[in-house]
């Protein structure tokens, strides 16, 4: 057999003429809808925002909050999710008010609660409804005190260790989030598929300056362990998982499903790979 | 998060990758409509996982390897449809077909993905190693037991 004879053999497989043209209308409708996806994410809609705002404001013209940040359940109440905000309410959230600071801002983690149909807004992920999430609340204040007048431009995703950051992440798990700014401060309500799953690992939550997760962003150690890169501006916080409902199985599903199980920092790893240790 | 999120880069993507990923998927499946809907939806999970690249050539290679991966996926699940065998032989008539292509799809897919890259798209060892992440002396071990079982399955053939 000589290369002609394969390339001919090749050549003669015929594929709709139309394929390529086809292939971008869908690719364009499906990035259209991501889009739109991308605008409930921010939830900067000016509309909203002036309501958000309004309701502030008449807030604070009557009482003067004892507290320092809204709790959880608030910040759902305030983004018109009232189930959720009695999820927060209940025995199964977890109060953590951890904070880090980093560059100009300190960030703080609230609480967070998971569960099925929490929340009055189901979360649709590529068509499909996903009722089973995990909920965190977070806020973003600057540490000189100086008060914010609106979000920052910071990413915030879940990572995994012993996972590649680009397979598990805010961005292959179908996550959200709403924020508004209030007193200075930046509230956010965050939702992901449930990390429930992978309550056998180390669960982190990333609020950070950058894009998708990359290993240059988020080194990865040898043993798993994930940490922020030097000179990111950002927090890592570690999320307390009941390990006893981690479900490996569903863990596995879902990293095969992104399609991104074999990308590694250097040399690829997965079934290849192992099938060429077998074979050496 | 907009690395993909363009109509630019879409149009790129299709332009540059189909034929070749169309031509892959076939050295695992018979139908070419099943190969379109392989590479459709590696296509669609570019777009939506969006999956950060150093340089085209890591791009190159997750395509690659995704393509295969769905493929084969497919081919799995085709299998355990227990197609029956008056449908199989029709749909096998249907196919523009050779020998050749027969032999290669009766590959183990390790083999049958060197052979094409290869033959087909002609990378060399090293750079088929690189593209599907597996060391160069592999890809050379396979290159040989697979262009020798295509040998002997082809003499059956003709037997």
């Amino acid at each position: 057999m000589n290369r002609e004879e394969y390339k001919a053999a090749f050549d003669q497989i015929s594929f709709s003429p139309d394929f390529q043209a086809r292939t971008q209308a869908l690719l364009r409708d499906c990035l259209r809808e991501s889009e739109k996806e991308t605008q409930k994410m921010n939830f900067s809609k000016p509309k909203k925002l002036a309501v958000l705002l309004a309701a502030a404001v008449a807030l604070l013209a009557v009482s003067v909050s004892a507290a320092l940040f809204l709790t959880p359940a608030d910040v759902a109440a305030r983004l018109e999710d009232d189930p959720l905000a009695a999820a927060f309410q209940s025995d199964d959230a977890v109060a953590l008010n951890e904070t880090a600071a980093s560059g100009d801002y300190t960030f703080t983690l609230l609480g967070m609660v998971s569960g099925e149909d929490l929340s009055a807004l189901p979360a649709e992920y590529n068509g499909e409804t996903v009722r089973d999430r995990t909920y965190a609340v977070f806020t973003v204040a600057r540490t000189d005190g100086t008060p914010l007048t609106e979000q920052p431009n910071l990413s915030y995703s879940p990572l995994v260790a012993g996972y590649h950051v680009s397979a598990v992440n805010g961005w292959t798990l179908g996550a959200t989030c709403q924020s508004f700014v209030e007193d200075g401060v930046a509230y956010y309500l965050f939702d992901t598929q449930n990390l429930e799953m992978f309550a056998d690992h180390t669960v982190y939550f990333a609020i950070y300056e950058g894009s998708v997760p990359d290993p240059a962003l988020f080194p990865t150690a040898e043993d798993g362990t994930i940490s922020l890169a030097e000179g990111v501006t950002g927090a890592l916080f570690t999320l307390p998982l009941d390990a006893e409902k981690a479900d490996p199985a569903a863990a596995e599903a879902f990293v095969q499903s992104t399609g991104l199980e074999f990308i590694s920092d250097g040399e690829a790893v997965g079934p290849e790979n192992d099938a060429a240790l077998r074979e050496n | 998060m907009a690395s993909y999120a363009s109509d630019e880069t879409i149009s790129r993507i299709v332009e540059t990758y189909s034929s070749m990923l169309l031509r892959l998927a076939c050295t695992r499946l018979d139908d070419p409509a099943d190969a379109e809907d392989v590479v459709q939806e590696v296509f669609l999970k570019l777009l939506t996982a969006r999956p950060s690249f150093r340089d085209s050539e890591h791009e190159k290679a997750w395509l690659i390897r995704t393509t295969l991966h769905r493929a084969s996926d497919l081919r799995r699940s085709a299998a355990r449809r227990n197609v029956p065998l008056e449908e199989a032989a029709q749909a096998a008539a249907s196919q523009a077909g050779s020998e050749l292509l027969t032999a290669v799809r009766a590959l183990p897919e390790p083999y049958s993905a060197v052979i094409h890259l290869y033959y087909y798209e002609g990378y060399s060892i090293k750079e088929i190693a690189k593209l599907l992440g597996v060391p160069a002396p592999t890809v050379g071990t396979r290159l040989a037991r697979g262009r020798e079982r295509l040998r002997r399955l082809l003499k059956e053939d003709d037997a």
